[in-house]
């Protein structure tokens, strides 16, 4: 089922003449993790801003063409501190913020953050102050917070930039899990490596454009002799002038080894 | 000549909660060092008290023959400089220009040094097209680019890094790389906190860990990267290049992707079904 739906988007930021998204077309079906790659000014931001109907609407700007959304989405954006209600003292209100906002019941409140405390395993830190968290602990809260409200198109940009290698892999997994519950994901990353164990599809952007849509394996073929959005070791294998097709992971390296 | 940045027995604590205890190390000038750690390790507030933002409650730290607990961070930023997580939000020029020049027109330098520094340090982040922009008119990538060209611009003996490539793509983190290892090559001291193992990697010699306060190990950071069996109760994860090297048994162990591509090179001589 198609839970978010672009056709022919493109989309200008106020006062620019270049459009920061030309003609992207996408449909995102539940269950499914679609990873955004592409260098910086890709798209990839703007295509999520645009998904959770945070442009034109607040941004500004203009859209051409049509978003449809058949379902409640939430985003993470890149700068989680900048994603904070400013409104709560502590953690467990922080998370609450979002559902109290929809009227939902206390008791439905109270159960949905407890399980996306658990779930972004920072339930120690429910008593604390928000401004007082490390930068990875400030970006699990932002994503506990969409989590308790119980989104259908999940919409994340680069979740894992504050995270330690550990807390990055448990965010993933997470990701997993969600799209098992029939969660559409859409996730901007940079974390190249990661997406051959996490997504279903790669979208890759390029001047604001689909450059090309296709399984993960596309970070190992195409993406990976352009230079910028290969996995790394796809490059390392091409830079070592042994033929293609590239491995995608150290596993895909493994069993290609003699 | 004493090293670029010496600890003595640092300890910190907010309030009731120890962040660092009984913490010492020394870099040398160019030297390049990866400080690494899982979330909450004490790696922030160690950035904080070599920038002079915090003083120890014990030990010293010192930055050359500076006592930083005898320093304002104003005086200090003649030798220490500082780019600090969420560095995106710290610019506030009208340009791009503008704001990577004001640290140098604050040292109080003359004109025609302010502009070499500035010149320098964007054209070593490639963000020359980018100088007569609103730093908020770029994307949060850039703009943390333009903090840290405004941090080189210092020129200063020790820098001092807090996640220095979050959120940059693989072109940018090269440029970044680049930029760093030719300050060091000038003399500068690098200490960057980040969790991209793979970055440190290709830029730093150096690893330090901090676990829970503590300083955990202090060695060659290849062979650091190499040991899932250290690196995983610290939170840590060897980077792809050099889990590629052990999981192949690539002869040297590399940790740097084109050292690992020569090895690969040499090793597969062309064998059959690769």
């Amino acid at each position: 089922m198609t839970r978010l739906a672009l056709e022919e988007v493109t989309f200008w930021y106020p006062a620019t003449r270049a459009p920061a998204l030309r003609e992207v077309s996408l449909e995102v079906a539940a269950g499914e993790i679609v990873a955004l790659v592409g260098k910086v000014g890709a798209g990839a931001s703007t295509l999520l801003l645009v998904a959770a109907d945070l442009a034109p609407r607040v941004t500004g700007g203009r859209l051409a063409g049509a978003v449809r959304r058949r379902a409640r989405s939430g985003i993470v954006l890149p700068t989680p501190w900048t994603q904070l209600s400013g409104m709560a003292f502590t953690v467990w209100d922080e998370v609450a913020f979002g559902p109290a906002n929809l009227g939902w019941p206390g008791h439905e409140i109270a159960r949905y953050v407890d399980h996306a405390l658990e779930r972004l395993e920072i339930a120690s830190l429910a008593a604390r102050d928000p401004v007082t968290l490390s930068g990875g602990e400030l970006q699990r809260v932002i994503v506990a917070g969409l989590l308790a409200m119980d989104p259908d198109v999940v919409l994340l940009d680069e979740p894992t930039a504050e995270l330690d290698p550990a807390g990055a892999r448990s965010v993933w997994r997470l990701l997993r899990l969600l799209a098992g519950e029939g969660k559409a994901i859409v996730v901007a990353t940079s974390e190249l490596d990661a997406v051959p164990d996490v997504a279903d599809r790669v979208v890759w952007l390029e001047d604001g454009a689909v450059r090309a849509i296709g399984t993960p394996q596309l970070l190992a073929e195409d993406a990976a002799g352009d230079g910028g959005v290969g996995t790394t070791v796809a490059g390392i294998w091409r830079a070592a002038g042994l033929a293609p097709p590239y491995p995608l992971t150290v596993a895909d390296a493994v069993r290609r080894w003699p | 000549m004493s090293a670029a940045l010496r600890l003595d027995g640092v300890g910190f604590s907010y309030g009731a909660v120890a962040a660092l205890c009984d913490v010492s190390f020394e870099v040398a000038a160019g030297e390049r060092v990866a400080l690494l750690g899982r979330n909450g390790a004490g790696k922030t507030t160690l950035v904080r008290l070599v920038a002079g933002l915090l003083h120890p409650d014990a030990g010293t730290v010192w930055v050359g023959d500076w006592d930083t607990g005898e320093r304002a961070p104003e005086q200090l930023a003649r030798r220490v400089g500082s780019l600090f997580q969420h560095a995106d939000q710290q610019l506030f020029a009208r340009t791009v220009r503008e704001d990577v020049g004001f640290g140098p027109r604050a040292l109080g330098f003359p004109a025609h040094e302010v502009s070499r520094r500035t010149e320098e340090a964007l054209e070593a982040l490639a963000l020359g097209g980018h100088a007569t922009q609103h730093p908020y008119d770029l994307p949060p990538a850039l703009r943390k680019l333009a903090a840290l060209a405004g941090t080189l611009a210092l020129e200063p003996m020790l820098l001092v890094l807090d996640e220095p490539t979050g959120g940059l793509d693989r072109v940018l983190r090269a440029q970044v790389a680049d930029a760093l290892r030719e300050h060091a090559e000038r003399g500068a001291a690098l200490l960057v906190v980040t969790h991209d193992l793979a970055f440190a990697a290709e830029t730093l010699d150096r690893g330090i860990v901090l676990d829970g306060g503590r300083l955990a190990y202090d060695e060659p950071l290849a062979a650091l990267l190499t040991s899932a069996e250290r690196l995983k109760p610290l939170g840590l994860v060897p980077p792809t290049v050099a889990a590629l090297s052990v999981a192949l048994d690539l002869p040297g162990r590399p940790v740097r992707e084109r050292d690992a591509a020569h090895t690969l090179a040499r090793v597969a001589g062309g064998g059959p079904g690769l």
